[in-house]
């Protein structure tokens, strides 16, 4: 365990020192580009002389050659390191984010759509960022200065204009920028809903042909669909013309540059000449002209990547901190030991769960405030119909929901150490292995005789027996087990676990009466040596628990 | 020339798909047109600012009177134009073809709907909602962008075009080269899209798909991974496919990049063989270097598509499949009720059945196969026939259900309700809500029948939401009620009194019922029971 951490930690730094150092490169990389572009131009510009003067072109041909291999050579550099930087940083946040989501304490429960869109799909749009936009916009603040540095020497007049565009250009972009993308921004936003519903009613169509609804619902989402369509093309207008202002800009320093070159050399120009230019040198200037806006054109490209990744970032804001916790820190080896209650001598034994003016307040969810007090061995329901936060509740005591306010304690008024309550889902998680293996999940140092008992004890004798025993394979899917047996798995794994607190979510919704029966006998007689709080609405089950916290 | 069967598919399936979208030709033109005139614009503008500036230096050189001779007030007045001329077209050819693409996939969106909308959701393309559902929605997103990129190839083909007439003064030596560099540009650049983009994104799809696959019954089961400090082992399990998701997103990004170095390289070769092959004064040489550069950067439009649209094959095939399904819709219509049979156990109509067994055993299975809305596992048939082999319009005709999760679309109660049947009236509502035990509860709510439903939460409990469910069911007026654990989550006296007023209103309208309950109040309206495992 220990050398796992080790290894873990020493990859997390390698990984690090190579995003930054890798992305260090970027910048050289890009001055590789510019070097190729100089080449290039320097090859059209002598190839013109050449022709003029009837000299060989030889030498600029394998100029133009060289310079497009160059620039061939930094684009692809600049794309693999900003692949593995990306890449490397992405691994890091994913697996930060993916700890605190299946693992952590949320400021709020979450649907497992909800999470996966978080994990995966928010996770991608940051990486997409970082990938396509990120390595380009340190080049589109140095790239132009490179470039006017460059043709400083056969130019300075040509640069000056280059650089003298840039002030017109920033003042288009901020005018054409914030007020339209400020208004953007919000109609996006009102049209994400208008969007969605074609999502939504796709996925219930099974729903929308049993009641024949096809011809209504189809209407309604042909008119969401166009008035999407109708009021993005109206964010576009004003979208697109910041690109104009980019687009303008770049044109005009291309053909003023050309104007003042060929005046020059016509010697007509309608002031004094500030400098002597000759074709080559002016042919150059002009063949790197195109390059002074590139740079911002390349960012202005991956510009919808940047915004999505900004929008991914806003989302997942809310998970990137651990809310205050208590108990169930972020130490990910220590407390999977079932054992570890008696090998620490830290918090004191468990003596009674006591709950004092919990509250929970969340969008669409209010709990609260509950006080209730359990025994260190007992039996209690919490009460309530679906829906009314009776998990919620549950995952607060667990520690893996920030309650709004009140505390949760041990009856001594301590804090509940973190590996303190076990949990028993209606679907527990199961893992490709054996059932054995599966069931000592939260045990791993357990013998296979205490695995044996255990699932004896909580009536799995019977699959035992027709499966073939604790060696039974399962699938992540749990196929060919039943509700009832998941059940009794998920009991199993909170018994072999140690922990003196028993969470049990619904522990015989959907179950027929004997299943049900069978469960609810086997948490009266765990409630003898442990403290166990049930959330349910099953009546048998109520009746069964000596206390009940209604909701 | 491509010899795979899956490489020729779109190229023939991609017509059809713009044309259903309303995406005639003609309605591209414009921004096509704009397309091209951006590219003859920056062309032009970079070609004859090469030729303006060349024949001002030899005209300058060659003494003051020749200068004064030369006409520059024509260039360098085309020149300012082509550059405003270049800001316009691009303005217009972005606005233009996302309109286009927006409206046409609008169009196409909703023509898709109608296509599965008129599937049996049994054998439907779309059964395992979630996945297929997002499938098809990113589908459409990626053809919207091929859309929008359309009139750049368009104007990479102008380019092309501009590119020769331009380079014809540099002498028929370069003409003739840059007329087969351009000509092999895009098969060279298609083959190369294939070899490098097809295996990743294929590869990249699948990993994501299994990734998700798994990392949302990992997240169902957080509550034990929270609790047991499982998560290490839990994210180890993803690891090979978010291994091979990451492998194959960088090999697709490199294949991207490198395809850009390729095109540059070409770029370089044509300009230089231009230069080698010209055989005209200096003015015109330089006219035809910059115009095979800017055409060449300009073919990078092209490229990219090609580059995009091998990622994106294998969607493009999944619309157009999805396309030619067939739209012809079957409406339910209202229909004399039809007897059932389960097994060799007869139901006349107006019964009142439960269904029972042990958990697990299909109970949710019957009702859902009764709904039309999955394959029937046991034995049952409507007026001696066989389930399997009636239409799903005939089912849909003689069963609403209330299924066990209680599924809503987002938008108002009054939204929910409306979906029941056509023509629903407020007062119906009123009267269908009042029956489910909810009246009180919508009334009380500030909106009254636009209180918000959503997705995952919204004001009402999932209790009520099983209530507003069952309206819903009831608001159909099918001869047959079909009603999954309808009374799950409810108080022992809301329980009874819906049930009361259920069993009124079964005996008010004659309706038939199909239970299915653990609960044993519900089961009191049932006359007779059928045990599922009989039936199998």
């Amino acid at each position: 365990m220990h050398l796992k951490a080790v290894k873990l930690y020493l990859h997390g730094l390698l990984n690090l020192i190579y995003v930054k150092f890798a992305r260090a490169l970027i910048p050289g990389a890009w001055l590789v580009d510019i070097a190729g572009a100089v080449l290039f131009a320097w090859g059209v510009a002598s190839g013109v002389g050449a022709v003029a003067s009837h000299a060989a072109l030889a030498l600029p041909a394998a100029w133009i050659l060289c310079g497009v291999m160059l620039r061939a050579v930094a684009t692809c550099t600049v794309d693999r390191i900003a692949v593995a930087s990306a890449q490397a940083a992405s691994r890091t946040r994913r697996a930060d984010l993916w700890h605190r989501l299946l693992g952590g304490r949320l400021a709020r429960l979450i649907s497992s759509g909800e999470s996966a869109n978080l994990a995966l799909d928010h996770s991608t749009a940051i990486e997409n960022r970082d990938q396509r936009f990120s390595p380009i916009r340190i080049n589109a603040v140095v790239g132009p200065l490179v470039v006017a540095l460059v043709v400083a020497p056969a130019s300075w007049v040509a640069a000056a204009i280059m650089l003298g565009t840039l002030v017109p250009f920033t003042l288009g972009m901020i005018l054409a920028g914030t007020a339209s993308r400020r208004a953007a921004e919000r109609q996006l936003a009102a049209l994400g809903a208008l969007s969605g519903l074609f999502v939504d009613r796709v996925t219930h169509l099974p729903l929308i042909r049993h009641f024949g609804a096809e011809t209504r619902i189809g209407r309604q989402v042909r008119a969401a669909t166009g008035e999407v369509a109708h009021r993005t093309v109206a964010v576009l207008r004003t979208a697109f013309l910041s690109n104009a202002v980019l687009e303008f800009f770049s044109a005009l320093s291309i053909a003023l540059v050309a104007v003042y070159c060929g005046f020059s050399l016509l010697g007509l120009l309608p002031f004094p000449a500030p400098e002597k230019l000759t074709l080559v040198p002016a042919f150059f200037v002009l063949a790197m002209a195109p390059e002074f806006y590139l740079p911002m054109r390349r960012l202005a490209a991956a510009y919808h990547e940047k915004q999505l990744g900004e929008a991914a970032e806003q989302a997942l804001a809310p998970f990137a901190a651990e809310p205050e916790t208590y108990g169930q820190d972020g130490d990910p080896d220590g407390a999977a030991g079932g054992s570890a209650v008696s090998d620490n001598a830290g918090p004191a034994p468990f003596d009674g769960l006591h709950v004092e003016r919990l509250v929970l307040a969340f969008p669409g969810l209010a709990v609260g405030p509950l006080d209730f007090d359990l025994e260190s061995s007992d039996l209690a329901a919490l009460s309530g119909p679906t829906g009314i936060g009776k998990t919620s509740t549950l995952a607060a005591i667990a520690g893996q929901l920030a309650p709004s306010s009140g505390s949760i304690s041990s009856r001594a008024g301590t804090p509940l150490a973190g590996d303190a309550a076990a949990w028993a889902a209606q679907r527990p998680l199961l893992m490709t292995g054996t059932l054995g293996h599966n069931l000592a999940l939260a045990a791993p140092q357990a013998t296979e005789a205490e695995i044996l008992a255990v699932a004896q004890r909580v009536g799995l004798g019977p699959v035992l027996a027709r499966r073939g025993g604790l060696a039974m394979p399962i699938d992540h899917a749990g196929s060919g087990l039943s509700g009832g047996e998941r059940r009794r798995i998920s009991l199993a794994r909170a018994i072999l676990s140690a922990r003196p607190l028993i969470l049990c979510d619904e522990p015989t919704a959907d179950l027929d009466e004997d299943s049900a029966t069978g469960i609810i006998a086997l948490l009266r007689e765990l409630a003898s040596e442990r403290c166990i709080l049930v959330a349910t609405h099953d009546p048998a089950l109520i009746r069964a628990a000596r206390q009940e916290i209604a909701l | 020339m491509i010899p795979t069967h899956a490489a020729t598919l779109p190229t023939t399936a991609r017509p059809a798909l713009l044309a259903t979208a309303g995406l005639a030709r003609r309605r591209l033109a414009y921004a096509s047109l704009c397309a091209g005139l951006a590219a003859i614009a920056a062309i032009g503008l970079l070609a004859l600012s090469g030729w303006f500036l060349t024949a001002a230096a030899l005209a300058g050189s060659a003494g003051v009177a020749t200068a004064m001779g030369f006409n520059y007030l024509i260039p360098s007045a085309a020149i300012r134009l082509l550059a405003i001329v270049r800001t316009l077209s691009r303005y217009g050819e972005r606005l233009l073809s996302h309109k286009v693409a927006l409206e046409g996939m609008a169009d196409l969106r909703g023509s898709l709907f109608d296509k599965l909308a008129a599937q049996d959701s049994r054998t439907a393309p779309d059964t395992s909602p979630g996945e297929a559902s997002n499938r098809l929605i990113d589908d459409v997103e990626a053809l919207e962008d091929l859309v929008i990129r359309q009139p750049a190839r368009h104007a990479a083909a102008v380019s092309a075009l501009v590119s020769l007439v331009l380079v014809a003064f540099g002498g028929w030596r370069a003409l003739l080269f840059l007329a087969a560099m351009m000509a092999g540009l895009p098969f060279l650049f298609r083959r190369i899209s294939e070899r490098l983009t097809r295996t990743p994104a294929e590869a990249a799809a699948a990993a994501l798909g299994d990734l998700r696959k798994g990392y949302v019954e990992l997240a169902s089961a957080r509550a034990e991974i929270a609790a047991y400090s499982l998560a290490d082992q839990a994210i180890a399990q993803l690891e090979p496919s978010a291994s091979a998701f990451d492998k194959a997103r960088a090999d697709l990004f490199r294949a991207e990049a490198l395809q850009g170095a390729l095109l540059s390289i070409y770029g370089g070769l044509c300009v230089a063989g231009v230069l080698l092959l010209a055989r005209e004064s200096a003015p015109m040489v330089a006219l035809a270097m910059l115009a095979t550069a800017s055409a060449v950067e300009a073919m990078g439009g092209l490229s990219r598509s090609l580059l995009r649209r091998a990622a994106l094959e294998a969607g493009l095939r999944r619309i157009a499949s999805l396309n030619a399904l067939d739209a012809a819709l079957q409406e339910p219509v209202s229909a004399a009720a039809a007897p059932l049979a389960f097994g060799t156990h007869h139901v006349p109509t107006g019964a009142r059945l439960a269904i029972t067994g042990p958990s697990g055993s299909g109970k949710t299975r019957v009702l859902l196969a009764l709904a039309g809305m999955q394959q029937p596992v046991a034995d049952l048939s409507m007026d001696a026939t066989p389930l399997a082999s009636l239409p799903a319009w005939r089912l849909n005709s003689q069963f609403a259900l209330s299924p066990q999760d209680a599924p809503m679309l987002i938008g108002t109660v009054a939204d929910n309700l409306r979906l029941a049947r056509s023509g629903v009236t407020e007062a119906q509502m009123w009267e269908a809500l009042k029956v489910a035990q909810l009246d009180q509860r919508i009334a009380r709510s500030e909106a009254g029948l636009d209180t918000p439903v959503s997705e995952g939460g919204g004001v009402l409990s999932g209790g009520e939401r099983k209530r507003l469910s069952l309206a819903r069911a009831l608001l159909a007026e099918r001869p047959w009620l079909l009603l999954d654990e309808p009374s799950e989550g409810l108080d022992a006296a809301t329980e009874a009194a819906l049930v009361e007023s259920l069993r009124r209103w079964l005996d008010r309208t004659g309706t038939g019922l199909v239970l299915v309950s653990h609960r044993k109040a519900p089961l009191t309206l049932c006359g007779e029971t059928i045990d599922v495992t009989d039936l199998a």
